[in-house]
């Protein structure tokens, strides 16, 4: 097609907006409406994911390792290895030799502590300490031996980071975890008995929604025990996402829609008003896609200017909300709109664009297949 | 008379320019618009079709320009088939043609001359050429000093004449006119039909529909008339009146 007809159609387009002012007006109106509301919902999605994001952070998983304080306070029992249980509780089935009455069952693991050894095997490389804890009870031996362990968690698909935390690092966060006062209470816990902790590694994951599927993996490593984490809270986070991408997307699919809807009417009510100057371009001869093009141009011309009063309205409307947000709940970590910015502006114009092509390529097609009536001297 | 017509260009041994092989249109109504008609009209022919109104005048200009198409029958136009012709090919059609219509069709929001271009413009000329034939097309209607008037400030007769240059602009073979004098009047149909048959004596083939018998009279062209969807009388030979 030669420039010149180019230019000729794409004026007529124009010339087809200004004529029809009140209605595109009135579909600009209603265009920059939809995309606004799209704007607000991607920007709050973003938001809730960077949230959520915080909070995937926070939510770590602690990997209890088979070693010395596990033997001796645990039992070496593996029958209790699901996630959230509390790795210094036990069954304390191994050793009761010295006393197995019903009523020791309320402390039976501070009673454990006391028990004697009495049908351990008699290897000289595997003798039993003071204890009676054999280095075959237990995998993890030494802080090297923990360290490889890490480092075997952190070779795990999904896992982003892996901290070693000692028993006496897990004992002063126990503490520290516990609401002021309270701390007394549990002074036994290393001034009579010792130290109960056994170590543990601090594991933080990149995805939330494959926590179960790693957790297995972890589980899977000799010298692992139990796993305590708030596999509810990923679940949480999961749903969030999942919700927020739905709502999101059936926002954006109905209003897609409605832009549709608006844009084709628009240039239906054209198209009637054009149908003198359509009648004449088809009785000389002008191709279906000569007759088309004033008609997309008009549509993309309200696609476009749509977006970008949409893009300034989102941009001014997001300032205020973030302003007021950020002076009353004093937190920053939200997203800026700068850093959305071009993207949004990206998907307004192809919103535009969609509606606007689409919306009278669909409606001009319907008109040009009924033959208009070119030559009705009736 | 009947050798000014060969003159226009034509012979009777000339391939036709339109040709109806027993064409037959119902409309889906159940009328039936054109029964078994045939015609032969050759190159640089002026045919006046006359008949009472319901005749079929209309439906025959419409099969022509392939805006209806026949149920039975072949039609041949400008070496188009339109029998087998797929709708895309119809703009190639059309532009062999000039339509010419009772209602002027002139867009009341752009002047004489645009209106004029605009025939040129959405068939893809270039704005050089736009310029060039529309002057020339205007001056050949005696409206070279009105490109500038809007519609609404002319005649009825200086409108239709915006309309035959319209028509004429891209030079068509074929001027097809469905009572182009229908709403003007009769000093002004006279100027309509000169310019017509001024166009015809430069070799283009007019088709015009017209109700009016002293048109008919005074021209002395090729008559042929319809009734009831059949033709009653073709004076071709010169033996029509
Ligand atoms: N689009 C149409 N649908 C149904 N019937 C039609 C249509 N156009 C014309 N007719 C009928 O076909 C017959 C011929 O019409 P037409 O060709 O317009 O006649 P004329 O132009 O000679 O007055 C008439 O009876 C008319 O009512
Ligand atoms: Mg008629």
């Amino acid at each position: 097609m030669k420039f010149s007809s180019m230019r000729y159609l794409a004026g007529e387009g124009v010339k087809n907006a200004w004529v029809n002012r009140l209605m595109t007006i009135a579909s600009v109106g209603v265009l920059v409406a939809c995309m606004v509301i799209i704007g607000l919902a991607i920007l709050i999605s973003e938001n809730v994911n960077k949230a959520v994001g915080n909070l995937e952070q926070q939510n770590v998983v602690m990997a209890y390792m088979k070693d010395y304080n596990w033997a001796l306070y645990g039992g070496g029992s593996d029958a209790d290895t699901s996630s959230g249980t509390d790795s210094s509780a036990s069954d304390a089935s191994q050793d009761t030799a010295s006393d197995s009455e019903e009523a020791e069952a309320g402390t039976s693991a501070e009673s454990s502590e006391g028990s004697e050894s009495t049908e351990s095997t008699t290897d000289d490389t595997d003798k039993a300490d003071e204890n009676g804890i054999k280095p075959s009870d237990y995998v993890i031996h030494n802080d090297d031996e923990a360290k490889a362990l890490c480092d075997e968690i952190a070779k795990i698909d999904n896992v982003a980071a892996v901290e070693y935390i000692t028993s006496e690092e897990g004992l002063e966060s126990v503490k520290e975890s516990m609401i002021e006062g309270q701390e007394s209470y549990f002074t036994f816990l290393d001034d009579e008995y010792g130290n109960p902790m056994s170590g543990a590694a601090k594991i933080t994951m990149t995805d939330m929604s494959k926590f179960d599927e790693t957790i297995d993996k972890i589980m899977e490593l000799d010298g692992v025990d139990t796993i305590q984490s708030q596999s509810d809270l990923a679940d949480k986070i999961a749903a969030i996402k999942r919700g927020v991408g739905i709502a999101g997307f059936w926002i954006i699919a109905i209003l897609m829609v409605i832009s549709l809807v608006i844009v084709s009417n628009t240039i239906r009510v054209t198209m009637y008003n054009r149908k003198l100057e359509i009648s004449i371009m088809k009785a000389v001869g002008a191709t279906d896609s000569f007759v088309r093009i004033p008609f997309v141009v008009e549509g993309m011309l309200i696609g476009l200017v749509s977006a970008l009063i949409a893009e300034g309205l989102l941009y001014f409307c997001y300032r205020v909300a973030t302003e007021t947000i950020i002076a009353t709940l004093g937190t920053t970590d939200i997203v800026y709109y700068s850093d959305v910015a071009w993207w949004l502006l990206l998907v307004f114009i192809g919103i535009g664009i969609f509606a606007g092509v689409l919306g009278s390529v669909i409606m001009i097609s319907k008109y040009l297949r009924r033959e208009g009536s070119e030559f009705a001297a009736i | 008379m009947e050798e000014m017509r060969l003159q226009g260009g034509g012979t009777a041994a000339a391939a036709p320019i339109i040709e109806f092989r027993g064409v037959s249109k119902t409309y889906p109504t159940g009328t039936h618009a054109l029964e078994d008609v045939n015609i032969r009209i050759t190159g640089g022919e002026f045919v006046f079709i006359v008949g009472s109104s319901g005749a079929g005048k209309s439906t025959f200009m419409k099969l022509i320009m392939r805006e209806e198409k026949a149920n039975t029958g072949i039609i041949r136009v400008n070496g188009f088939n339109l029998t087998t012709m797929p709708r895309k090919e119809v703009p190639m059609l059309r532009r062999t043609m000039g339509i010419v219509f009772q209602d002027f069709r002139l867009i009341p929001t752009m002047n004489v001359f645009q209106n004029v271009a605009f025939a040129m413009h959405v068939v893809g000329a270039s704005d050089r050429d736009v310029r060039r034939e529309v002057s020339r097309a205007l001056s050949k209607v005696g409206l070279g000093n009105k490109a500038r008037s809007m519609p609404a400030q002319l005649s009825g007769g200086e409108q239709q004449r915006v309309g035959l240059a319209r028509a004429l602009v891209n030079s068509p073979d074929l001027i097809i006119a469905d009572e182009p004098t229908g709403n003007v009047d009769p000093n002004m149909s006279y100027e309509i039909v000169s310019l017509l048959t001024e166009i015809n004596k430069r070799g283009t083939t007019v088709l015009m529909v017209t109700h009016d018998h002293n048109l008919v009279r005074d021209f002395q062209h090729r008559v042929i008339m319809l009734e009831r969807g059949k033709i009653v009388a073709d004076n071709a030979g010169g033996s029509f009146q």
